[in-house]
Formats: C-alpha cells, sequence, structure tokens
C-alpha cells in the first residue's frame, strides 16, 4: 500500500514539467475480505476480458462475474473456486503457477497479478468465497448512521460517517477553519467567486449561532449560485459554440445554457432537470423553455465534411448520446458495448443498441450546420425581442382595422354581362418603375440596386428606368416576388434595352428564377460564364441589340428551360461591361397573371379558377370555386374582400398604400424573426426509425432488429413508461434505479472534496473504485431522493457539515497518512477551476460583468490564432472577433467556447475542449499557467484596474492600501512578513516607475477598459505591479 | 538504503525543507525523486520522467520529428510509381481493381472512374535507387538515408477521423495524440522546454483542430505547446509593455517569496510544486524566444533550408525543428497543409513539392551532419492516399485524386530506422495492397517501439478501461527496423 502510494507521488514530482495533482487509492484494512471492496476489481482487471461478461470471447467456458459458473464443475474437471480451500481451487492454483504455459493471466494479455492480490484472493476463498451482486447495481438502502468517537464532534449525519471511518484509522478530524477561510472556500464553492472585504468583515463579526448557516442560504439563493454550478454541467452536457468536426463552424446553442444556469437558480428539482433536458419536448405541453432543454443532447459535435457519409454520421451522434447518457446518470462506461459485448460490466451490445433505439428518432442529418444551426432548431426571442414583436403584431393589427372599415366602405358593381377571358395573348408587365411586391435585392449593392432614374435620361415606360455602367459584370437582380409570375403555354417573357452606342456593353443577359437561376438567355459575345452554352441555362439570342435606342428583347419561355405552370419570382438583368438602360420588363401570355387587376370581381375569379398554381390564400382560392349561389357568408365575404383588397381596380387608391403598410410590418416582423437566436432542440419522428445492432459498430452491418430497451442487469422500467426518450427519463429518474441516485451525489462531492466517495466518478463499474465511505455515499443518495431531489438542499447538506468545515492546513502527518485527503480529516485545499480564476481577477479588480446568461463573448485573444487552423472566410468561426466594452468583462462560462481552438487561458487551467463528455477535469500544475497569469493582457488589466481600486477605497497609507489588496485577493489580512514583502515590492516598484514614466505610461496601457485620468502613471503602475504579484499567489488561485 | 524507504524519506524531507529552505529545496527533491526513481528500475539508463517507470526495450531514438502533410498527399504521384497507370489515363478502373469499398460521396456520384496516371516523371535516387517524383530532388538526395514505406493503410476516408485515427488511434475524438502519450509515458528530458511541441506552416488548406496535438483523457499538461513565427513565439510567454525582465524578476521573486510563506503556513506540497512551475515559466522566457529566433543561424543554414526569419513557414520550421531536437523536445510535430489535392493536381502537387522537399530533406541532411540523426525518428506523410481515378475531367494539365485510404506512401529515417530501403509494394494501379501492408496501428506501435516502449504497455485507466494508443491491434514494422 504505501510503496503504492509513494510511488505515485514518486511521479507527480519526478514529472518535472509541472504536476499533477491526482491521488491513489486508500484502503482499509479490516480483516474480513469483501467481495465488492477487495475482490471484484482484482478479477475484473485481470481475469474478464476472458472470463467475464462478454461470451464472444469466453474461454474455457468460466465466467468469474458469476457466483454459479465460478463455482461450478469445469470442463477440466476441478472448479476454479472451492469456497474455504484456496488450495483446491484452480484459480489459485493457475495464477500462482511457474509453468509459462499454465500461468494465468498469460503473458500474451500483458496483465499480471501483484503478490498482495493473489493474497488477496487466497485469504478471500479460505474466508469462504462469499460472492455479493456488485455494489452500485444494488437499490439504494438508507444506511443506520455509525457510531463516533466525539458526539460532539458532527455537525450532521455526514460528519457520523467520516468521523466513524477517522476512529477506525485512528485519525483525528481537524480544527474549523477561520471564518475568513471559510466565507471565501464557500463564495467560491456555491457561486464560484471570492466574497467582498465587507462580506467577510460581517461574517466575522456575526456572533449568531446560525452566522454560518445564514451565510450558506444567502449563496445559495445568489445568481451566481446557477452559473457556478452550470460549469460543471456543461462539461457534461459537452456544451459548446461551435459544431466540432473538420470546419468547426459556429452554432447557436447558448439558449441551452443560459437554461441551466436558470434551472439551478430555480432550484428546479434533478428529476425534472433530468427529464426536461432528456425529453423535454415530449413532456405534454412542453414549453418554449422545456424545448430549450432538450438541447442538452443536441450539443453532439456535428459534421458536414465534404464527401463524409451522412449515415455514418449519423450513427456517430447517436452514440455519443447513449454512451453521455451513461456516464452522466449512470456512471458507466457504455462506449465498449457499440461494438461487443461489455468486457468488465453485466451490460450486452444489444442493450446498448435498445439505448440507441431512444435517441435515433430525431428529424436530424448526418452531415448539417453549414451555414446554419443542424436541424431541428427553433428561434427564440429574447424578452426585449418579444416586446417588439408584440408592438409590430399591434401595429398590423391597427393597419388591418383600417382595411375592414374601408371594405365595409365599398361596394362593387354588379356585372352586366358574363365575364369572358381573352383567349389572345395578352402583354403584362411585372416590372415598371419599381420591382415586383416582397422581393429581396440582392449584389453588392442591395438597397438600390436597380439604380432607377428619371428622364432626361432614356426613359421608355412610366416615369422611370434602371439605369447601369460596368466595368466587367454587373447586374440588376430581385428575387421572391409576393406574386410571382405563372408560365403559359407559348408564352414570351420580355425586356426593353437601351444600349449607350457610346459605351456599349460586351454582353448583355436577361436571367429567370424559378428557384434556381438556370434559364438565362444573352446577346452580343460571350463573356459571363455562367451555365452551360447552348442550353437554357445559356442561350444565346444573337448579336447585342442597336444602341441607341429602345429595343425590345423576347425570350420564348420554353427556350430558357420554364414550362407551362412553372412559376417565376426573381429577374436578373446582367451585362458585362457598358452603359445599359432597362425598362418595362414582362411576359405576352394568355395565362392570367396573379397581380392582373380586375373591374369586375366575376372577370377575376374566371381567371383564378384557371390557374394551377396561386399565390391568393388558400382559404380565398377555396372560396373562389365555389359558385357565388353556393357559397356561404364566410366564403363569400372572403371572396370579395380579397378581391376588392387587392384586384379591384378602382379601390387601388384606398387599398394600395394600406397593403404597402401591412407589408412593411409583416416584413419587419420576419425580419425581427430572423434576428432571434437559434437553438437546436430535440424531435421526434412522427415515425421512428428502425433501429439495428450494428455488427461490430460499423454502421453499414446491420444486425437484428431492436426496440428501446434498458439494461437488464439495472432496475425495470417504471409501469405504464413510454417507448420513448420521456419513457428513459422516468427510468433514470425512478426511486428505484441503483446508480443516478450514488453517481450525482457522488459527483457534487467531488466539486467540493476534489475526490468523489468513489474516486472514479465517471466509472460505478466493476472497473472503477470501492467507495471510501460506502455507506455515507447510499446515505445521501437515500436523502437526496427523499428530498425530491432537491439539489439547493444537497450542497446545502454537505457545506453544513463539519467535515466541509474543516481547516485545511497540512501536517506531515496527515500528509504522510492521507496525502490525498480520502478520509477527509481536514478540509479541502485546491486550485480553482480555470474560469474561476478568470473571474476571481475580473471580481477583485472590479471589472467583472455581472450580466446573467446570454450570447458568448470574446475576451482578447493573441492575432492570428484561429485563422492558423480555419478554412477561410466563407465558413462562421473561422477569425477571431474580439468583443468590447462590458463583453470583455463577463464569467468565464460566458466564453465562446470553440472546439478546434478552446481560448488558451481557460483550455491552460484544464478546462476541456468539449468534444466530448468530461466529468471530472484534471488539475494540473504548469509553468504555461504561470505565463497566463503573469502576461495574458486580460490579467494585465485586471490588474491594472485593482490598482486604481486599491488607488480608490485602499485607504491613505501604503499599508492600508497593501492590506486591502491583500485582503481582495485572499480574504484575510496579511501576516506582518507578508506585509514586510508587499511593501518591498511596492517600493521598489514605485521608485523605478517614477524614474520611468515611459514604461509606466506603457504598463497602464493594458486593456480597454477606461482609467481616470487623474490618477499619477507611476504610482497605479507600481500598484498595477503589485496587482500583477497579488493575482499570481497560489492562495489567490487556490480554495483552501 | 531500499528505493522504498528513499521515496519515504524524500517526501518528509520535502516538507521539511519547503519549511526550512523555502521551497529551493524542491527542485532538489524533483531530482532526488528521479535519480530514486531510475535506481529502481535496475537497468541502468532506462529510466524514464514520465509515468513510465522504465522502458521497455533499450531505445533507438530519443526523440521525434514528424512532419505531417495534412490534405494527404498522392502516394501515385510522389512516391509509388505506377508506369502501368499512366499507360491506362482515361480508361475506366476495372471493378476487379476497386472491389467494393467505398468511396467518397465527392466522387461516388461520377459517372465514371478514369485512371490517371503520375503527373510527373519519376526518377532514381540514390545508389538504393529509391524511386521518387522528379518534383521531389532535395528528397531524392537524401534517398539512400530515408525508409519509403509504400504500403501504408488506414481505415477513414475523410479528413477529419483519419488524422485523428493516424495520431490517436481512434477515429472518434476524445483519445491523446502520439506525442501526448510520449510525453505522458516518457516524460521531459529538457528543463526549460516543454516536451511536446507542435510548429504550423500557416496558410490555406484543410483545417486543423487543436486535437490533433490534444491530450484526449489525458491531463492537459500533455498536449502539446504551439510555438509560433509570428506573435508570442510561445502564448504568453512576453512580459506586457511597461514590464521588463528585471522588473519581471522581482515581481517573480515577491511571488515565490510570498508563497514560500504561504508553504510554511499550510504545508501543501501543490504550492512547492508551483513554486518550480513559476521558475521554469521564467526560463521559458529567455530559452523559447533564444530557441525561435532563427536569425542567427548561418546564412548557408538558412539557405539550406530555404527559411526566411520571421514568417510562419514549412522551411522554418524544419529548421526550429533541428534547433528543438538539439534541445532534446522529446516530440515535435509539424503541421504543413494544403495536400488535399481534389482538382489542378499537377500545378498544386508542384507547388507543395516547392515548399516541402528541400526543407525536409535539409532537415535529416542537418541532423545527420551534427550526429543527431541516430537518436531522432523523423517522419513525413499525411493521413491516406489519393485515388488511381480522376475526380472531375482529365485534361492534360489538370485532373484531380480523391481520398483513398487503402494503401499510401510515407517516409521515415533516423532513430533505428534501416536506410535506403523501400518497404511494401501496391497492385499496378496503387489502389491495392499488394505486400507488407502497415496499418495505422503498426506504424504507431513502430513508432513507440523505437523509443523503447511496448505499446501494449503504455497504458492510461479511463472510464475503466486501460487504452492504448493502438487501442486492439498493432504489430511492430520489424522490416523497417536497423
Amino acid at each position: 500500500m504505501i510503496r503504492k502510494l509513494l510511488f505515485a507521488l514518486a511521479l507527480l514530482y519526478a514529472a518535472g514539467w509541472g504536476s499533477l495533482a491526482s491521488e491513489q487509492t486508500v484502503e482499509a484494512g479490516p480483516d474480513a475480505l469483501d467481495y465488492n471492496r477487495d475482490i471484484r476489481q482484482i478479477l475484473s482487471n485481470n481475469c474478464y476480458a476472458c472470463h467475464g461478461p462478454d461470451k464472444a470471447k469466453l474461454e474455457a467456458g468460466l465466467r468469474l462475474d458469476h457466483q454459479e459458473t465460478a463455482l461450478a464443475e469445469l470442463e477440466s474437471g476441478g472448479r476454479a473456486i472451492v469456497p474455504g480451500d484456496s488450495s483446491q481451487s484452480q484459480l489459485i492454483v493457475r495464477i500462482t503457477s511457474s509453468d509459462e504455459d499454465e500461468v494465468m493471466p498469460p503473458k500474451a494479455a500483458g496483465k499480471s497479478l501483484k503478490p498482495e492480490e493473489i493474497e488477496k484472493l487466497r485469504r478471500w476463498i479460505d474466508q469462504g468465497a462469499k460472492w455479493k451482486g456488485h455494489w452500485s447495481y444494488l437499490k439504494v438502502e438508507r444506511p443506520a448512521l455509525p457510531a463516533v468517537s466525539n458526539p460532539g464532534w458532527p455537525k450532521t449525519p455526514i460528519d457520523h460517517f467520516i468521523l466513524h471511518r477517522l476512529d477506525q484509522e485512528g485519525l483525528r478530524p481537524s480544527p474549523e477553519a477561520d471564518r475568513a477561510e471559510l466565507i471565501r472556500r464557500l463564495n467560491f464553492d456555491l457561486t464560484g467567486l471570492p466574497p467582498a472585504i465587507a462580506e467577510v468583515d460581517a461574517f466575522v463579526a456575526d456572533q449568531s449561532p446560525t452566522a454560518y448557516e445564514k451565510l450558506v442560504d444567502r449563496l445559495l439563493s445568489s445568481p451566481r449560485y446557477g452559473e457556478r454550478m452550470a460549469q460543471k454541467w456543461l462539461d457534461l452536457a459537452r456544451y459548446a459554440d461551435t459544431n466540432g468536426y473538420h470546419i468547426d463552424n459556429h452554432r447557436d446553442m447558448w439558449r441551452y445554457r443560459e437554461w441551466v444556469i436558470n434551472a439551478f437558480n430555480r432550484n428546479l428539482p434533478f428529476d425534472q432537470f433530468t427529464t426536461e433536458q432528456i425529453a423535454g419536448d415530449l413532456l405534454p405541453g412542453s414549453t418554449l423553455d422545456q424545448k430549450i432543454a432538450s438541447g442538452f443532447h443536441r450539443n453532439v459535435m456535428v459534421n458536414f465534411e465534404g464527401g463524409a457519409d451522412p449515415a455514418e454520421y449519423l450513427t456517430k451522434y447517436i452514440v455519443d448520446r447513449v454512451t453521455t447518457t451513461a456516464t452522466v446518470w449512470l456512471g458507466t462506461t457504455l462506449a465498449c458495448t457499440e461494438c461487443h459485448d461489455h468486457k468488465y460490466d453485466p451490460f450486452t451490445q444489444r442493450e446498448f443498441y435498445q439505448l440507441y433505439a431512444y435517441f435515433n428518432n430525431v428529424p436530424e442529418q448526418g452531415l448539417d450546420g453549414q451555414k446554419e444551426n443542424p436541424v431541428p432548431s427553433i428561434r427564440v426571442p429574447s424578452p426585449e425581442q418579444t416586446a417588439q414583436l408584440e408592438d409590430l403584431r399591434r401595429k398590423l393589427t391597427g393597419v388591418e382595422d383600417r382595411v375592414n372599415s374601408e371594405l365595409a366602405k365599398v361596394t362593387v358593381e354588379p356585372p352586366a354581362i358574363p365575364p369572358t377571358l381573352s383567349t389572345e395573348p395578352r402583354e403584362y408587365v411585372w416590372v415598371d418603375d419599381v420591382i415586383p411586391e416582397g422581393t429581396t435585392e440582392s449584389g453588392p449593392d442591395k438597397t438600390d440596386s436597380w439604380h432607377w432614374v428619371e428622364s432626361p435620361r432614356p426613359v421608355l415606360n412610366g416615369k422611370r428606368a434602371s439605369e447601369r455602367t460596368a466595368t466587367g459584370l454587373g447586374q440588376s437582380v430581385f428575387t421572391g416576388a409576393r406574386l410571382p409570375l405563372v408560365i403559359g403555354d407559348g408564352d414570351k417573357l420580355f425586356a426593353h434595352v437601351y444600349l449607350d452606342p457610346n459605351n456599349l456593353p460586351d454582353q448583355i443577359m436577361v436571367q429567370f428564377n424559378d428557384g434556381t437561376w438556370e434559364h438565362r438567355a444573352y446577346w452580343g459575345a460571350s463573356k459571363i460564364d455562367w451555365g452551360m452554352d447552348n442550353t437554357a441555362s445559356r442561350l444565346s439570342l444573337g448579336p447585342l441589340p442597336e444602341a441607341g435606342r429602345w429595343v425590345r428583347l423576347e425570350v420564348d419561355a420554353a427556350r430558357v428551360g420554364l414550362s407551362p405552370g412553372t412559376v417565376v419570382g426573381g429577374w436578373a438583368c446582367t451585362q458585362f461591361g457598358g452603359h445599359v438602360f432597362w425598362d418595362k420588363l414582362g411576359i405576352m401570355t394568355r395565362t392570367p397573371q396573379a397581380s392582373s387587376l380586375y373591374d369586375r370581381q366575376e372577370t377575376w375569379e374566371l381567371a383564378e379558377r384557371s390557374r394551377s398554381k396561386s399565390p391568393v390564400p388558400e382559404a380565398v382560392q377555396a372560396a373562389v370555386k365555389i359558385e357565388p349561389a353556393k357559397r356561404g357568408d364566410e366564403q363569400r365575404r372572403a371572396a370579395r374582400d380579397y378581391f376588392v383588397r387587392y384586384i379591384y381596380n378602382k379601390t387601388r387608391a384606398v387599398f394600395d398604400p394600406l397593403n404597402r403598410e401591412a407589408n412593411k410590418i409583416a416584413k419587419a416582423e420576419a425580419d425581427l424573426e430572423k434576428t432571434f437566436s437559434a437553438t437546436m432542440v430535440m424531435q421526434e419522428l412522427p415515425q421512428p426509425r428502425d433501429t439495428f445492432v450494428l455488427v461490430r459498430g460499423d454502421f453499414r452491418s446491420k444486425g437484428d432488429k431492436v426496440a428501446p430497451g434498458v439494461p437488464a442487469s439495472l432496475s425495470p422500467l417504471p409501469a405504464g413508461a413510454p417507448a420513448n426518450r420521456l419513457g428513459l427519463a422516468q427510468w433514470l429518474v425512478d426511486p428505484n434505479n441503483p446508480l443516478v441516485s450514488r453517481v450525482t451525489v457522488n459527483r457534487y462531492w467531488q466539486q467540493y472534496f476534489g475526490t468523489g466517495l468513489v474516486k472514479t466518478s465517471e466509472d460505478f463499474g466493476s472497473q472503477g473504485e470501492w467507495p471510501s465511505h460506502p455507506e455515507l455515499l447510499d446515505w445521501l443518495a437515500c436523502e437526496f431522493v427523499a428530498s425530491g431531489w432537491n439539489i439547493k438542499g444537497l450542497q446545502k447538506q454537505i457545506v453544513m457539515s463539519a467535515t466541509y468545515r474543516q481547516s485545511s492546513h497540512v501536517t506531515p502527518e496527515s500528509l504522510k497518512h492521507d496525502p490525498y485527503n480520502r478520509l477527509m480529516a481536514r478540509g479541502p485545499r485546491f486550485r480553482l477551476d480555470a474560469e474561476m480564476i478568470r473571474d476571481n481577477a475580473l471580481s477583485v479588480s472590479g471589472l467583472l460583468d455581472d450580466r446573467l446568461g446570454g450570447p458568448s463573448v470574446s475576451p482578447y485573444q493573441p492575432a492570428g490564432l484561429w485563422e492558423e487552423v480555419g478554412f477561410g472566410p466563407s465558413f462562421t468561426a473561422q477569425s477571431y472577433v474580439q468583443s468590447h466594452g462590458v463583453d470583455l468583462y463577463r464569467r468565464g462560462i460566458y466564453t465562446y467556447w470553440k472546439r478546434a481552438l478552446p481560448y488558451p487561458p481557460l483550455v491552460t487551467f484544464d478546462a476541456p475542449n468539449r468534444e466530448v463528455c468530461t466529468d471530472a477535469r484534471a488539475r494540473t500544475n504548469t509553468p504555461l499557467q504561470a505565463l497566463v497569469l503573469l502576461n495574458d493582457p486580460s490579467y494585465v488589466e485586471a490588474a491594472r484596474v485593482l490598482g486604481q481600486r486599491i488607488l480608490k477605497e485602499g485607504g491613505a497609507t501604503t499599508p492600508e492600501r497593501l492590506a486591502f489588496a491583500f485582503r481582495l485577493c485572499t480574504a484575510r489580512a496579511p501576516q506582518p512578513k507578508e506585509l514586510e514583502i508587499l511593501t518591498w515590492i511596492f517600493d521598489t516598484q514605485s521608485a523605478k516607475y517614477k524614474q520611468n514614466p515611459a514604461a509606466a505610461t506603457k504598463l497602464i496601457g493594458a486593456g480597454e477598459s477606461p482609467r481616470p485620468a487623474e490618477m499619477d502613471v507611476s504610482e497605479l503602475a507600481a500598484w498595477t505591479a503589485l496587482g500583477n504579484v497579488l493575482l499570481n499567489l497560489d492562495e489567490t488561485i487556490t480554495k483552501g | 538504503m531500499d528505493f522504498e524507504q528513499q521515496l519515504s524519506r524524500a517526501i518528509t524531507r520535502r516538507t521539511l525543507l519547503g519549511q526550512s529552505c523555502r521551497g529551493l529545496g524542491s527542485i532538489a527533491l524533483a531530482s532526488l525523486l528521479n535519480s530514486g526513481l531510475e535506481a529502481a528500475t535496475n537497468v541502468p539508463g532506462l529510466g524514464t520522467h514520465g509515468a513510465l517507470a522504465e522502458l521497455h526495450f533499450a531505445p533507438k531514438a530519443k526523440r521525434v520529428i514528424y512532419m505531417f502533410m495534412s490534405g494527404a498527399p498522392s502516394h501515385i504521384d510522389l512516391f509509388d510509381n505506377k508506369p502501368k497507370l499512366k499507360e491506362l489515363t482515361g480508361q475506366e478502373l476495372p471493378a476487379s481493381v476497386r472491389g467494393d469499398q467505398r468511396i467518397t460521396g465527392m466522387t461516388s456520384g461520377q459517372a465514371k472512374l478514369l485512371m490517371v496516371g503520375p503527373a510527373y516523371d519519376f526518377k532514381r535516387y540514390g545508389n538504393c535507387g529509391a524511386e521518387i517524383t522528379e518534383m521531389m530532388p532535395h528528397i531524392g538526395s537524401i534517398a539512400d538515408d530515408i525508409a519509403i514505406v509504400r504500403s501504408m493503410h488506414t481505415d477513414p476516408i475523410n479528413h477529419d477521423p483519419a488524422v485523428t485515427y493516424l495520431l490517436t488511434g481512434n477515429q472518434q475524438p476524445g483519445r491523446p495524440t502520439i506525442g501526448s502519450w510520449m510525453a505522458y509515458g516518457l516524460g521531459s528530458v529538457n528543463k526549460n522546454l516543454p516536451e511536446y511541441v507542435v510548429l504550423l506552416s500557416g496558410g490555406g488548406g484543410q483545417p486543423l483542430l487543436a486535437r490533433y496535438w490534444g491530450n484526449g483523457f489525458l491531463p492537459s499538461k500533455y498536449q502539446g505547446v504551439q510555438f509560433r513565427s509570428t506573435g508570442d513565439p510561445v502564448l504568453y510567454v512576453s512580459n506586457p509593455e511597461g514590464i521588463d525582465p528585471t522588473t519581471r524578476r522581482e515581481l517573480l521573486d515577491g511571488v515565490q517569496q510570498l508563497n514560500r510563506l504561504q508553504l510554511e503556513a499550510v504545508g501543501d506540497p501543490e504550492i512547492s510544486t508551483r513554486i518550480d512551475a513559476y521558475e521554469m515559466a521564467y526560463r521559458m522566457q529567455t530559452s523559447v524566444p533564444e530557441l525561435m529566433d532563427i536569425s542567427q543561424e548561418p546564412k548557408a543554414v538558412l539557405d539550406m533550408y530555404g527559411a526566411q526569419p520571421g514568417k510562419a513557414s514549412f522551411a522554418n520550421n524544419c529548421l526550429l525543428a533541428r534547433r528543438l531536437a538539439e534541445r532534446d523536445v522529446r516530440f515535435v510535430q509539424l503541421y504543413h497543409r494544403d495536400w488535399d489535392h481534389h482538382g489542378n493536381l499537377p500545378n498544386e502537387l508542384k507547388r507543395q513539392c516547392g515548399l516541402c522537399d528541400q526543407p525536409a530533406a535539409a532537415l535529416v541532411k542537418d541532423l545527420k551532419q551534427r550526429g543527431l540523426i541516430d537518436e531522432t525518428l523523423v517522419i513525413w506523410g499525411g493521413e491516406f492516399g489519393r485515388t488511381a481515378y480522376s475526380q472531375g475531367a482529365i485534361s492534360k494539365n489538370s485532373f484531380g485524386r480523391d481520398h483513398h485510404p487503402r494503401c499510401f506512401s510515407i517516409w521515415m529515417a533516423g532513430g533505428g530506422i534501416k536506410p535506403g530501403i523501400t518497404l511494401g509494394k501496391t497492385d499496378d494501379f496503387g489502389y491495392n495492397l499488394v505486400e507488407d501492408g502497415v496499418h495505422a496501428h503498426d506504424f504507431q506501435a513502430t513508432v513507440l517501439h523505437l523509443l523503447g516502449v511496448d505499446h501494449k504497455r503504455l497504458t492510461f485507466r479511463f472510464q475503466g478501461r486501460d487504452f492504448r494508443l493502438t487501442d486492439i491491434s498493432g504489430n511492430v514494422v520489424q522490416k523497417l527496423l536497423v
């Protein structure tokens, strides 16, 4: 045991390039061996590969994970295990054999048993080889509180379990930490931020017995609590702002992050927290909020690499959902069962695909996300946007009211003679003076791409013509007409053109858009290379027309690939060089056009009925199809009102302005909706996809078809659970589920103490570690469920304990006995998380922006980092655009998370890249971290602003100011020796910067935040230097 | 005194030293622990500074320089001459050759898969007579020093998973890269520089992801550290404006003194480690800029590489790789992009050869003349090969090739690699392997072997499983070894 420990320590120190704060097993030493605690992991690690749950790899028919098979007679005749008699047990014979062909594990397996492991197995068999089901799969039972040596010490039930174990080990708990230490520890643990000096003072001065509890309650109700808790959860949720694979472009997902923060702040019980994230979209009458929550499993990376197979990636997304669900809720590694039965734990490959089936019904695509969020994605307005939207809708209602009152005033003349439709083609002018309603202009000059001009420039019809001078390619374009042209048999499209004889183009072209632009005709040279020559996509109609006069150009619709019934909503007039005017664009047609005006409703209805496609609202179309006499009131009004409002040529003066106003508002509404931030959500296909076992995990080889289901070795699905994600969620939060509550309380314990009661917080299986305090784990799990999965309640339970409140000071004895503090004879002490280090610097300097939620921001980052790895400007998130103003000072949780190159100052402090679910971050201690804190502009600016704060708030004398600054960073007053060093630093720097104001000016130029002009440059520089020292102290970046 | 006693005493001493000598002792302690480790291995000289207590074999190489050619250079046009393919240019790839394996979505819709021969002629170089494209005369000039592997093969067919696979052993993100494994297993022998350094050539081409030099599930200190030719050579290594080196030292002294007081008061050994880390950071502030300043290299050396101080380029990075090797950095990875020639291959390939040929050859020559080649493993290659058939139309000066994982070529040199050989054979179409296939996992196993590591025994327990670089396979390629 001690050797193992020492060896681990040796590795830590020998690494040279920093150390890794991790730890090794602490093992209890009672005589009776426990299968779960002492034996299972030895067998699992060394034997299960061939004698475990994976039936495909089973050797000699021997399974050591099952009691019956392990005790049964072997093919060879002997028994692997004879309870009570290790000498007759083949297992012992084989593992102690000196014959290379006999010895187990075989040499080729690369495993070997340590002498102490062999000894344990021998003793366990001699003690009767008592089997137990794997502890974490057994139902959680509430243990009784154990007896303790000092009943006065425990403050909560937790402490009984801790002290009981310390008693066994002959250890004593540490004294309570002092008040300043405690409030700082609590602040970081519950809010991720340091306490203010006044808060420290108030807590130190509060003599009431409930002082500590009041503090806990205050911090738990701070909105900062949600941010702190969310930071951990986002690692599990693999939250990021980019798609992750290959080009790694942008996605909008911050609404999900905001949901997590809010969920913690409103103390959403963990069962609902779970259900909404697994299946929020499937809850009856699910709210927008619950849909956003379902984005948990849309945080998977998404690919669109050219040439990749969509089916392959679709599979990967779903596999990630299964393995992440298993890690987060079950503390179980299922990744191996994608390809084969589990080697160590009782999970089959088939069961993996049963879980897979739950996630296989999302209407998503294998390759997606190139332009916008991968589908399905919804748009969610902010409160301000909701207000704007409501305002627009009110305005629209106002216009509609006016329309209705005008409609009531109009009388339509009854027809004198029966209406007829002309059978001759007639000229229908579509574009004259203005482009059609509802269109979007595109191209570089978006707002006025048609350059309308009036006489004395050449104008053919109406008041205006479109003019353009181009060198090279130039064009006027629109798309998306609300009332498009409808092409009929034999139709000709026409345009009128005037070429400037003094500046002739090389080529002119007209292009028509029916969804694509592959319909082009041109005159003159062939300079514009769109389409293929001599096809509808690029049809030559001869030389340039005569210049210096208006010429009518005509194009047979059929020759440019526009067949009858086609709807043309866009048009482009294109030229290569020269000076060109265009006017009066339209169509010669027998087909009634949607925007034709009529003087009789019956004639319009006749035209409308003859149309195969119509832009008229469906209700109006339906009404028009009914004979007038047979229409109901509603239908009669629909047809008549539409006619009067849009078609009747005698009411244009009244309704056209109103219609324009209504359209403008509608467009503003559509534009506003486009600015709503999108967020990816889960949805369910109406028809579930079939799910098959994928042989060896290969998406191309389908095996048996499977239905949704949960692993047989765990609790069954609750009665009535539907066969979809909602059912899965109900199973997870069913109190009978043995893993979810244990895994969850363990993870929270880990958050406070650095290591969980189960050290392998991501693995509660055979290969995982036996809990340091199994009864405490189960007691916490029971309490958690019984409390209604109260997350804040659980946090309070932990921090109220005497265990948590101990001093974290390390003595040589305690270091020797328990170097990694697994027994908790002292309080936790370890480096802050990456985000907290940033937040702390922003907080103590006063720079921190405390807005809750919102989109991601981009702090200072060295130039070129993204560009060096990016794919160029045609994709999002390929070049870094730094934020300004308050967005520079947001908490780390809001930092833009680009998976291909996450923000280096956070990564350097062990923030994960969020490609996959991360349970526990490593906690390293490296020179690169020193460089960040010493030199990153964010920290230099924080030091400078801290300097400003010292000058403003820190008192009048240098010692006062030094103490103030030190307290800001550590919550405690400096010791005399420390003050001496601080004074030396300040005096030295002060003298130097007085002599070198140029250097002083440079130093205090750090960052974009404003600098009070009245402050003395050299003095501020000296305080900045001192701030730089303080922000680099071990104590500043450590929770102690 | 046995190992256990020695360590036990060291730990006690550490605490004592921390109190009496204010952390200075921790440096001495680290070396004491190191020597303790080495003493414990019983194999003199095979102890490591990383997680492995000892090397599994006597190492052939101490370090690796891996020139990664992102985008996948065409083996058919560079190292695997196919005269028959030239004759068959314009004809359809026989179905018997193609077999039933997958091809990418970029050419799977093509009506015909028409074969196209090498864009340029091949020449025989060196005494060994290795066949190499005439576009790489400099590589030709080191033909007797390198081993060309024509029989590499891999599983994925797209860039992201293929790079991830070759470097981490798995197509999906989440596992450590080969450099991280080495940093973890072997540790550093350099007190002033990280053990795993990454250099990018800059410029367009297939995107890169930090995952390609990432630590996966290993602690983040094992990830590759990017050294840059523009801006800070290592992020945040430069002092802020207004803080000169003297001031920095003074402020650092302040930090260290206060940290030592804290160590005395609290006793947490992490504080001691932090004190050391700050000292190394300070040393890096000098060692890194000094290392990255190639302007002091003699003109003849700069010319040999084609290096131009002050800008990011593959040539500069090759020269920097040598400087890093001289300073005993364990793993240096160069990323050069833009080998993804789906179209316009003849011109693009020529351009890339122009950028890569001379510097890569210069690196080998330079290492050789400095006596470093025998202890440095040099690797040049991409993530897969390219198809025998053209993507898009074939014209006299233009055609393209799609991704092809079934065979491709790389070359290796130095530390334990048999020089002047060409290993492996592909069919007349450069489409299928014929003999001596080297799978990605075999390649990884071989690299680890050359460094004295058994790929099956460098493992890390994560989520209950002992992971390794080669996943569940990999065989050392004996034929490549001296």
